[in-house]
């Protein structure tokens, strides 16, 4: 059997780090994108640029969507309905509904959906989620997780009704953790401070699982100096574990003046690299049928989580889960 | 200065009195009536005084008898008020363990005591005394931090085991949410001393020690009147055996870059046979604040953080309790 051609479909920030990632792993992967810009990243990567999403969707058996949000479900249900398998940048969508109706243009395709929460193959979260499954601090009670990054150039991560605001696009990565360490999500408040006229945006969301786990989540899009910084602790009645992103560095610069880096992404290794690691669980997943790390459905939850945190924003109180249908204000937007 | 200490229920209290034993400027004497009706076991009385090498009187009224020129009021929170009241009607300076109280009534009743008598009233917030934090604020308040949007805060501890009372709602005034929201709540007022908390929402959980009547973890979201937010962990999720006895963060998010503070982070660490070793060597921050009390007291002004301060920082812990018995976001009442 030769090894599966990846279409990769966008040729912005994300698609930086698959591309390189699916390379590594030893696909062919051809790469289109709306913009115009796909031919400059095969030209810094390696790979294919096509000039057409047909032309894609002819050579490719998995398609990678690395686009914009708003885009994501129009991408996959093309790339289902042509039998592929899909891989997904997180979040699945902007709403719930387009979220499940993603899933089931997959489930009726009888193809793969990974939405790629790639948190999940950070080796410390990984670690953390790993010592809670074991049960090493008992029911997590509080949690905390927190992340801080540059505020991302692209204009439209800033406009809520493309990106979904810092919420959905870069705390659903710790919506998803705390999932992920807690289980399900009963309820959420949320306040911000910032908005699109100001260099920097923070949130902070207070969730309540239905185990009873208290977490807080406080993600910061930052001025363009600030170092790309995330962090949790989670303490249970037998423990505690805490994480900083910052802290026991195993390459530390002194007095090298362009050592430190501004990010929206965080700095990872190629040969380690966490987006690498996620993508070979897809590749795997798809290629033996067994599950991922992460499901279509955990996408679908955190793209819920972030929907209410949203309407917490907008509502100033606190947002029962349930109440998060397909028919919701958001999802009409 | 002859200065009294009221109680020991508070263990605050024997680390201010071993200040205080060593200060050559100053003369203390401490009472502890209620020592006998705290579980047994717990140090206390003529005993844990004489072990300080303090003196010691048997109650209250001879304590004030005494003519100490200031007290410091450590008994459990709930007896603040009628203790605060009594130094205050004898005409003796206080500095009152933080919460100031647990109901609000008690707290205006010992600020209106205090003022009405004309002796000043400190509440023990200090964490104020870090160096960095005065640094810290000094920054915030010139603007070289750019406006500041949001804090995230931690005050997080190990449950309080030497004094039962503490997870004793009764006397406590709550549990976690009561004992460590205001030191990050008084942080936060101090970097803006003019804007008011508004609105609060908390969520409480007893899940780390369900054997106790009070909430051992808790999470309170503030929302102020310059539009700053704030999120303040204030469980008690420290570990028994952790190597210390827990620590305080704050993140003050601004335009002009972000701010981590960790007053107690200083330290070497290491590692005994059996356990970790955590050598704190960080600045004595109750030292410190008990040099502002007593020299505010001699010379005739009033010490900060204030009454009023630690007024201010109960009000947001009683909104956060009214949140949580609620389920809803609680508005902030002016005491």
């Amino acid at each position: 059997m030769t090894t599966p051609t990846v279409g990769l479909v966008g040729a912005g920030g994300i698609a930086h780090v698959h591309l390189p990632g699916w390379l590594d792993l030893g696909f062919s992967v051809v790469v289109y994108s709306a913009d115009g810009h796909a031919p400059a990243l095969t030209g810094l990567y390696g790979g294919r640029a096509v000039g057409s999403m047909d032309e894609l969707l002819d050579t490719a058996d998995i398609v990678d969507v690395a686009t914009p949000t708003d885009t994501h479900r129009q991408i996959v249900e093309r790339a289902a309905e042509a039998g592929k398998h899909v891989v997904c940048e997180k979040p699945m969508a902007l709403t719930v509904a387009d979220s499940e109706a993603m899933i089931a243009a997959c489930q009726r395709a009888g193809v793969r959906l990974f939405p790629a929460h790639v948190v999940r193959y950070f080796p410390a979260y990984a670690a953390m989620r790993s010592a809670v499954a074991d049960g090493r601090v008992g029911t997590p009670a509080v949690q905390r997780f927190f992340r801080i990054g540059a505020a991302p150039k692209q204009p439209w991560f800033r406009d809520r009704a493309r990106s979904g605001g810092i919420a959905m696009d870069q705390m659903i990565h710790d919506f998803d953790q705390a999932r992920w360490s807690a289980g399900d999500v009963a309820a959420v408040y949320a306040t911000q401070a910032g908005d699109q006229t100001t260099a920097t945006t923070a949130v902070h969301a207070i969730l309540r699982h239905h185990s009873g786990t208290i977490t807080h989540v406080n993600g910061v899009w930052g001025n363009s100096a600030v170092s790309f910084h995330t962090g949790f602790s989670v303490a249970g009645p037998d423990g505690l574990l805490e994480h900083d992103s910052l802290r026991h560095p195993v390459l530390d610069y002194d007095g090298v003046s362009d050592a430190a880096e501004a990010g929206y992404l965080p700095p990872v290794e190629a040969a380690s690299s966490p987006y690498t690691a996620e993508l070979a669980d897809f590749a795997r997943a798809i290629r033996d049928g067994g599950s991922a790390r992460v499901t279509a459905e955990d996408g679908l939850h955190a793209v819920r989580i972030a929907v209410a945190v949203n309407r917490s924003l907008d509502e100033h109180t606190e947002i029962t889960l349930e109440d998060i249908t397909e028919n919701t204000l958001e999802d009409r937007r | 200065m002859k200065v009294g200490i009221i109680s020991f229920a508070h263990t605050h209290a024997i680390g201010y009195a071993s200040i205080l034993r060593d200060r050559p400027d100053v003369e203390c004497v401490a009472t502890d009536p209620e020592h006998g009706a705290r579980p047994n076991g717990e140090s206390g009385g003529r005993e844990l005084a004489e072990s300080i090498g303090v003196g010691y009187v048997d109650t209250v009224d001879e304590l004030l008898a005494w003519h100490p020129d200031a007290v410091i009021v450590c008994s459990e929170n709930a007896r603040h008020a009628d203790d605060v009241e009594r130094a205050a009607a004898a005409g003796v300076h206080v500095l009152c363990e933080k919460p100031l109280a647990t109901t609000g009534d008690d707290a205006r009743r010992m600020v209106d005591a205090c003022e009405r008598a004309g002796v000043w009233l400190m509440t023990a917030f200090p964490v104020r005394f870090t160096a960095q934090y005065a640094q810290l604020r000094h920054r915030v308040q010139t603007g070289a931090m750019g406006t500041v949007l949001s804090i995230s805060g931690a005050n997080n501890g190990r449950l309080p085991a030497e004094r039962a009372w503490f997870a004793d709602p009764a006397l406590a005034g709550g549990g976690a949410v009561a004992d460590h929201t205001v030191h990050i709540a008084d942080l936060v007022f101090g970097l803006f001393p003019d804007a008011d908390a508004q609105e609060v929402f908390a969520v409480a959980n007893h899940m780390l020690r369900p054997d106790r009547e009070a909430e051992t973890a808790g999470l309170v979201s503030i929302r102020y009147s310059n539009g700053v937010t704030a999120v303040i962990d204030c469980s008690w999720s420290v570990p028994e055996h952790y190597p210390t006895w827990g620590g305080l963060n704050l993140r003050v998010i601004a335009e002009g870059g972000i701010a981590e503070l960790a007053p107690f982070a200083e330290r070497v660490d290491g590692f005994s046979d059996r356990s970790p070793l955590w050598l704190s060597y960080g600045a004595d921050l109750d030292a410190a604040m008990l040099d502002e009390f007593l020299r505010a007291v001699s010379e005739g002004r009033q010490p900060v953080p204030s009454g009023r301060d630690g007024l201010r920082a109960l009000e947001v812990v009683l909104a956060a309790y009214e949140s949580i018995a609620a389920g809803r976001a609680a508005g902030v009442r002016a005491l």
